[in-house]
């Protein structure tokens, strides 16, 4: 046991310098993923709640298409469909992946966020005479949008997590350090407890730091 | 000042409204009884157009609405409307949830609108709470600030759905105190209400609705005194 420890410990003073780099390409990933994920939701949430059964259908194909095929294969899919064609590097075709797949799930967070707010809070807004582009843009988007911050939250760190995968198109984050890592040192097992820390360690650092904003809002206004 | 005319509603089957009239004078305070489910709040909803009427026609202020022509959110803004969860919003102090439709939907610069909202809390008890969220304010502070800010459109009516139910009993009073100074001043008011000494001492007309319909109309002295549908005096012997 106190061996592991060792060895564990060892790999980790070694690797360090080459993870620390790495980790500035997932945090990169993960920000790109989650900032453009946000975006696409957000457009493809207007388009379900837009009450035209066109734009409904094209966001429902969406939703669908990417909320039931892994994203192992939308990455490879982009990676081919892009850089091929366009000339492009990995990490933007794995960024705009993440991007991609994050769209779906936060349309989804977007939408139940509208949804979710109270209906008498239209009906007090049309009451006073708003039309509905006033009461959607002042009283229903602003605690949507607040509604959905948890969620976000979440789906940040799943991306954090998922920003692993794109290591199957060669981009140097931390996943394909260790797994690089894993194959030259015949440490394969200390590589990957290694691997883990670093994860474990930036999704105790997001979860803290959106617990702590989250407190900050109740804190304010509820 | 609000007058409904043979007003048809139904909910896919369910026929909730059959045919009722309702004349409101200007000033006039009348409050609207009957049991649940008889139609009390789908009228009132119906007279701000939160519900659309499938017959008969409602004129206001002696321009009779038509629903496919008329912009209706200009005619929302003329029907104050106080509802039984307040429905303040939460994301904005109270001052803003006063002064919010009167910026978005008047167009009122910030300076002026800030002091007729401050002008309309100082009226409803409430100007200490300013700049402080709603989620600070008990039930009957927040129904206070409600009033407050229909006031704050200049409404020519205002309807009220049973905006003491929600509340604890300590809390009614303070609540009813500024809905009765409001009929004094001469508002013109539709309320939905079981508050009975309320109704005795502040509306002009007590009505019973049942099952969609008007079955009593009478001055107050008149509907408790001798009232002439069997189901009326049931329902007094009910909250009495
Ligand atoms: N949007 C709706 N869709 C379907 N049915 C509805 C809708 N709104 C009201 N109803 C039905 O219409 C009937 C009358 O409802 P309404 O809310 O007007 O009654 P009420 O007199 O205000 O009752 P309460 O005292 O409980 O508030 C009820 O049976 C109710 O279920
Ligand atoms: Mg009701």
């Amino acid at each position: 046991m106190f061996e592991l420890f060792g060895t564990v410990f060892e790999v980790f003073m070694r690797t360090y310098p080459g993870f620390l780099e790495a980790t500035v390409v997932t945090l990169q990933l993960t920000a790109v993923g989650v900032i453009l994920g946000t975006l696409i939701g957000l457009v493809f949430a207007l388009m379900k709640i837009s009450g035209s059964k066109i734009l409904q259908g094209i966001a429902n194909v969406y939703i669908t298409i990417i909320r039931g095929t892994p994203l192992i294969v939308q990455i490879m899919f982009l990676y081919f469909g892009i850089v091929e064609i366009y000339t492009m590097s990995n990490f933007w075709a794995g960024a705009i992946a993440l991007g991609v797949h994050n769209g779906a799930y936060i349309a989804e967070i977007f939408r139940g966020a509208i949804q979710g707010v109270d209906p008498g809070q239209r009906e007090a807004s049309m009451s006073l005479g708003m039309n509905r582009k006033q009461t959607m843009q002042r009283i229903v988007f602003p605690q949507a949008l607040r509604r959905s911050i948890p969620p976000l939250g979440n789906q940040f760190i799943i991306t954090l997590k998922d920003s692993s995968l794109v290591y199957i198109i060669g981009v140097a984050e931390i996943f394909s350090l260790a797994n690089r890592e894993a194959a030259q040192s015949f440490q394969p097992f200390e590589s990957f407890i290694v691997v883990a820390l670093y994860y474990l360690v930036l999704v105790m650092i997001f979860t803290y730091l959106l617990r702590w904003y989250e407190n900050r809002l109740d804190v304010d206004k509820t | 000042m609000i007058i409904g005319e043979n007003i048809h509603k139904s909910f896919g089957d369910l026929e909730v409204l059959k045919g009722v009239d309702l004349h409101v004078q200007p000033q006039e305070v009348v409050v609207l009884v009957g049991v649940s489910g008889s139609g009390k709040s789908t009228l009132l909803r119906c007279f701000n157009f939160l519900e659309m009427i499938n017959e008969g026609s409602i004129t206001i202020d002696g321009k009779k609405v038509d629903p496919k022509k008329d912009n209706l959110t200009k005619i929302r803004a003329e029907v104050g409307m106080v509802f039984q969860h307040f429905n303040l919003f939460p994301h904005k102090t109270v001052l803003e949830n006063v002064i919010e439709a009167p910026i978005t939907v008047k167009k009122m610069n910030k300076e002026k609108a800030k002091k007729l909202g401050l002008e309309l809390l100082e009226k409803v008890g409430l100007s200490d709470k300013a700049d402080v969220y709603p989620s600070k304010l008990s039930g009957g502070q927040k129904q206070r600030v409600a009033i407050a800010r229909s006031l704050a459109m200049e409404p020519k009516v205002m309807l009220f759905d049973e905006p003491t139910s929600a509340l604890d009993p300590e809390l009614v009073g303070e609540v009813l105190q500024v809905m009765k100074q409001l009929a004094e001043e001469g508002m013109t008011m539709v309320v939905v209400t079981h508050e009975m000494k309320f109704a005795k001492e502040v509306a002009d007309r007590i009505i019973m609705i049942d099952q969609g319909t008007i079955i009593e109309s009478a001055d107050p002295k008149t509907f408790f005194g001798n009232p002439q549908h069997e189901r009326t005096r049931q329902f007094i012997q009910l909250v009495e």
